[in-house]
């Protein structure tokens, strides 16, 4: 659905854009992640046509988007980071605005707008005017405003920036909706935890490059080639780390108050004979379990930041 | 045909607002305030039911001339904002990010702002109509006069889209805008006085070229044509503003010179303003491709 290969963009000297390379096919929802300054704006501006690349290929659903991008702006519906509204204009009549721009038939216009102010819970807002909204409902009158032209791809940038956590779990709701409508969804943040649950790949960006990209599982176990092991003892702890000492696969143990946190590089076998030693030998082990790695720890540890820890 | 969705956006937002009313309002005040003072200078009596030429003339004179000041004043106003103020709300983008065309923007916006300066002439009408009624000035004069209110707004609109999308703010646009129209009206005059003194001493007995961009020039040859020389006295001070009547100027009249280059101005603005705002513009030729 989105090709990109090879993007550059510079702003004067400065490379915003640094060769990057992303794949997302039909139906995926890809988290694009980076911290601020990483040129994610950058790039999801390129691929919609409002910013020049300096060079490289941008292909939407077969496409060639940079040359051609009258003909995908139909395909796209784009949420910028930062955005106004019409100050005198009513929640409809901003998005019949939007809909007469694409040409969208009156018979089907008015339907189009309900379904829309439902599916982004604005229903009740139809008759305000849009400088009235909260924070909140602007982001997701913006969404809507995205979808007016029924795309395929939608393009948001840090749709949940700026919310209060309630409207940050009404909009993750909304694009969860989305997703089910089978839409292809490229969106950004800076904070990963925010997009982990929700996509279905992750790209991270770092100094305008993708550092890393695949799964969400793929780029656990590219990071964290060995799992990790959390026990949780009420009593013995050195006991503890001593008997843990004994098992090849078991390494780099580090122990805080009352608990171990330990590399573990076995099967499921393994892990049972070590649960099996512990206890035979009177540890009062109070929780065992093994980790899924801290999804920002592994953005820490690709980007920049992690150098530092 | 669909009608530009940008244009019909603006027209029902602008014509909602209470500063549409009041332009109207304020600008119909000043043109009555005009009319009556003409009236009393004149020392006519306006329910006498005698036909008098002589106050029709003068005051279609007064009310033309106050009217075509108050519209070049006007419709740099009304799009110096246009795109500028689109980029200061953060709207543009997700303008330029839809399909529609650049042009079909600026367009959109320009007609927009005609449309207000359209209304404030349309407004105007039963004044006209009470001049008209004392005889003197026919329906041909007043269609002139209203077509060249047209194209002088739409060259005055389109310099001031011009300067929205080239300048990142709205005052700045503005600023720039004036000081064109300035130096279009004025500046222009200072050109001609200074270079037919030193080159001609005077004696330069034609339309000073300069003036064909000069919409006061092209305005006072209007009113000298409808009406003979009586108004070109004063003018006539000016080297190089050579009306019709002064028998300088051989086959078209400078008027209707100053309206296809008014018109030829519109169209190189507004060419430049759509270039300017497509984000990704090519080459002149992939622009001229597109359209
Ligand atoms: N118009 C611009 N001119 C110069 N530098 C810019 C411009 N826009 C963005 N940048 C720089 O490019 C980098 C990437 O910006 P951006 O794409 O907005 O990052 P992100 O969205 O990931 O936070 C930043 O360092 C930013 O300062
Ligand atoms: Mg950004």
């Amino acid at each position: 659905m989105l090709e990109i290969r090879n993007l550059h963009k510079k702003y004067g000297r400065f490379n915003a854009v640094n060769d990057l390379n992303l794949s997302i096919k039909e139906g995926e929802i890809f988290g694009f992640v980076g911290p601020n300054g990483a040129g994610k704006s950058t790039t999801m501006k390129i691929i919609c046509g409002l910013l020049p690349a300096t060079s490289g290929e941008v292909s939407v659903d077969g496409v060639d988007a940079l040359r051609h991008n009258n003909k995908i702006k139909e395909k796209i519906g784009y949420m910028p980071d930062f955005f106004g509204v019409y100050d005198d204009l009513k929640v409809d009549e901003y998005l019949d605005f939007y809909a007469s721009i694409y040409k969208i038939k009156e018979a089907n216009k008015r339907k189009t707008i309900s379904d829309l102010l439902e599916l982004v819970d604005l229903g009740h807002k139809r008759d305000a005017y849009v400088d009235n909204l909260s924070r909140g409902m602007k982001q997701r009158l913006c969404l809507a405003r995205s979808l007016i032209h029924n795309p395929r791809l939608l393009i948001l940038d840090e749709p949940a920036s700026g919310l209060d956590p309630r409207a940050r779990v009404e909009m993750k709701a909304i694009l969860k909706n989305l997703k089910d409508m089978g839409k292809t969804i490229l969106i950004s943040s800076h904070i990963l935890s925010e997009l982990a649950e929700m996509c279905t790949s992750i790209g991270v960006i770092d100094n305008g490059k993708i550092v890393i990209s695949g799964t969400v599982s793929e780029i656990m176990q590219q990071i964290y080639s060995k799992k990790l092991i959390k026990i949780k003892v009420n009593d013995k702890l050195e006991e503890a780390v001593l008997i843990l000492k004994e098992f090849p696969f078991i390494e780099k143990i580090t122990t805080g108050e009352n608990l171990i946190q330990a590399g573990f590089d076995g099967g499921d076998e393994d892990m049972s004979r070590v649960l099996n030693a512990l206890v035979t030998r009177a540890i009062p082990v109070a929780t065992f379990a093994q980790l899924d790695g801290n999804l920002e720890d592994v953005f820490m540890k690709v980007t920049k930041g992690g150098e530092e820890r | 045909m669909i009608i530009n969705p940008v244009l019909l956006k603006e027209i029902k937002v602008k014509m909602r607002s209470w500063k549409a009313v009041g332009i109207i309002g304020g600008y119909l005040f000043v043109l009555a305030a005009v009319a009556l003072f003409i009236t009393y200078a004149n020392s006519v009596d306006m329910y006498s039911s005698t036909i008098n030429p002589q106050f029709s003339i003068g005051a279609y004179t007064g009310i033309a001339v106050i009217q075509f000041i108050l519209i070049l004043f006007i419709a740099p106003a009304l799009t110096a904002g246009a795109v500028a103020g689109e980029r200061e709300r953060q709207t543009l983008d997700l303008l330029l990010c839809t399909n529609l065309a650049p042009r079909s923007i600026v367009i959109g916006k320009l007609l927009a702002s005609m449309s207000h300066i359209l209304i404030l002439i349309i407004a105007s009408v039963p004044m006209f109509s009470i001049v008209f009624l004392y005889g003197g000035i026919s329906i041909v004069e007043i269609s002139q006069l209203f077509g060249f209110y047209i194209v002088t707004a739409i060259m005055a609109g389109s310099i001031g889209i011009f300067f929205s999308t080239y300048v990142k703010r709205t005052i700045a646009a503005t600023v720039l805008t004036y000081a064109l129209g300035i130096f279009m009206c004025f500046g222009t005059i200072f050109i001609a006085v200074f270079y037919l003194r030193i080159f001609y001493n005077f004696d330069y007995q034609n339309y000073f070229p300069l003036f064909y961009i000069n919409p006061l020039a092209g305005f006072s040859s209007l009113l000298t044509e409808q009406f003979g020389g009586q108004y070109g006295g004063i003018l006539n001070m000016i080297p190089g503003l050579y009306m019709v009547n002064n028998g300088a100027t051989k086959g078209m009249a400078p008027w209707l010179i100053n309206t296809y280059v008014n018109i030829a101005i519109s169209v190189i603005m507004l060419f430049l303003a759509a270039m300017k705002i497509n984000p990704v513009r090519g080459s002149l030729f992939s622009f001229l491709k597109k359209r």
